[in-house]
């Protein structure tokens, strides 16, 4: 992040692994219009977590507590039908799942799988508010960007039906 | 035995055995959380940690060594000279304590059958507390000094390396339990950061508003204020400092004790109701009553460190079975809509 400011003989205090999350934050849809300085706050509240093929990031009506962006690998987000689990979409690097845990702590409305090996950003919703208490631009552009997703998902899913369909994907 | 017991086991014992280091770790703890925006500062402008860190500790150095240097020569100066005026001091108390007793006496006189006259309270006190034997101070001194090397010691190491200890727990947690734990840890790492950052908030700011106040009192060395800065008996140490300079000052008598009492007194009616609030207020969400118990708790338990400890440790037992009774409740739904 501050790689363009540096001399090059200070390049050795940057810490790379920051200077690379908050680039990879900003492609987003959810932080999409943050500055630079407050992507650089934000991404020091989110943890990191190795998965294996096969593990499961959360179950449909768990507790969300957080929001999770895949930074490598493949996650499955599935529904419960009476026909059994249905894959509702594949998500890879940069995507985003579980925005609605920022909102509130209400049950996960899917199940996320960990598809093929991944590395998760986590994100809980108590360092969020903590981060918005003092930075209310971040939750102004989180909260218009989460908007704007859920009125996507909303024209293209205008009637609630027990089958998901195909088109925009619900935020989870 | 299961391998599992025996290593809880092996776990306990070393505690037991290193519990000699648990008030350097908890204080280098809490000067960690004191510490941390200025390092939180630091990685949103992706510096490193272990740069940003040295930086901030070299600075504190800095800053020690040059008040050491510009401040340090007058204060040994003024404590041996203090130690070499305590039992004339410890008379001059006396007479003023003398002089308040009979002014209350003349006042009020039913409080001759409960006050003793001509206590000689402070000679006493000072004879009783002269330290004994040289080693006793040599002690002291040791543990201080341990103390001063090993909590930044610590602290440096908790500031530079968290991220890292995190990183690892959380790789080692099975998938099912890591939102639920997490956050748990998460929500009591931010109640504590807060909580510990107000405290000290509080003490800063009640600490300059003693200082202030017994300046505009014209009581001598208003800098006695400053000891508010300690939670909970700074502000009696403070008051009880204040009323003795008052009795020792000519012309200020029973009156400046009571003017330095009401002082105290509006400050910590402002603390509770208008500082407070604002700086650990927010930080704890505990019941009055469990927080008054948890203090009182404390004390017995620990004395003042129990009571500095008390709050957040009851907000974190309180949070924790608020979060692991609902992943429980969770956990039992999942099951049930499995079978």
């Amino acid at each position: 992040m501050l790689k363009r400011g540096l001399p090059r003989w200070l390049e050795w205090t940057m810490d790379r692994e920051q200077a690379r999350r908050a680039p990879f934050l900003a492609h987003s849809p959810l932080f999409a219009g943050l500055p630079r300085r407050l992507l650089g706050r934000l991404a020091t509240r989110f943890l990191e977590k190795a998965y294996s093929a096969g593990e499961v990031v959360f179950h449909e009506g768990d507790p969300g507590r957080a929001l999770f962006v895949v930074v490598e690998g493949t996650v499955e987000i599935t529904q419960a039908t009476p026909g059994g689990e249905h894959l509702v979409r594949t998500l890879g690097a940069g995507d985003a799942f579980g925005e609605l845990a920022l909102l509130d702590e209400s049950r996960r409305s899917r199940s996320a799988r960990v598809a093929a090996p991944a590395r998760l950003l986590i994100l809980y919703k108590t360092d969020f508010d903590a981060l918005i208490d003092g930075e209310a631009r971040i939750a102004v552009v989180v909260m218009r960007n989460l908007s704007r997703l859920l009125a996507a998902y909303a024209r293209s899913n205008p009637v609630v039906v027990s089958e998901p369909g195909p088109g925009v994907a619900e935020p989870t | 035995m299961k391998p599992s017991w025996l290593l809880i086991a092996g776990v306990a014992a070393l505690a037991w055995l290193a519990r000699g280091l648990a008030l350097p770790v908890f204080l280098a703890m809490a000067f960690a959380y004191l510490l941390s925006p200025v390092v939180a500062w630091a990685d949103a402008r992706a510096i490193r940690r272990s740069v940003a860190v040295g930086a901030l500790f070299a600075a504190i150095i800095a800053v020690l060594l040059a008040a050491g240097v510009l401040l340090g020569p007058r204060m040994l100066t003024e404590a041996s000279a203090l130690v070499d005026r305590l039992p004339g001091l410890a008379s001059q108390i006396d007479t003023g304590l003398d002089g308040a007793v009979r002014e209350l006496f003349e006042a009020a006189p039913v409080f001759r059958r409960v006050l003793p006259e001509g206590g000689g309270w402070a000679r006493q006190f000072v004879l009783n507390r002269a330290p004994g034997d040289p080693s006793d101070l040599f002690e002291h001194a040791g543990h201080l000094f341990l103390l001063a090397i090993l909590v930044p010691f610590f602290a440096f190491f908790l500031l530079r390396d968290m991220p890292r200890i995190v990183t690892a727990a959380m790789d080692r947690l099975p998938p099912q339990h890591v939102e639920t734990s997490v956050a748990v840890w998460r929500e009591l790492n931010s109640v504590i950061g807060r909580y510990i950052r107000g405290v000290v908030l509080d003490g800063l700011v009640v600490g300059a508003l003693a200082a202030g106040g017994l300046w505009a009192l014209h009581v001598p060395y208003p800098l006695a204020g400053v000891a508010n800065v300690v939670p909970f008996v700074g502000p009696l140490l403070s008051a009880a400092a204040a009323g003795l300079v008052v009795l020792l000052t000519p012309g200020q008598g029973l009156a400046g004790v009571v003017r330095v009492a009401v002082l105290f007194l509006a400050i910590k009616v402002l603390d509770d109701t208008v500082i407070q609030p604002f700086t650990i207020g927010r930080s704890v969400h505990l019941h009055p009553a469990l927080l008054l118990g948890s203090v009182v708790v404390g004390n017995h338990a620990l004395g003042v460190l129990g009571m500095i400890v008390a709050v957040p440790v009851a907000t974190v037992l309180q949070e924790t079975v608020r979060l692991l009774l609902e992943h429980r409740r969770v956990l039992a739904r999942r099951r049930w809509k499995q079978s």
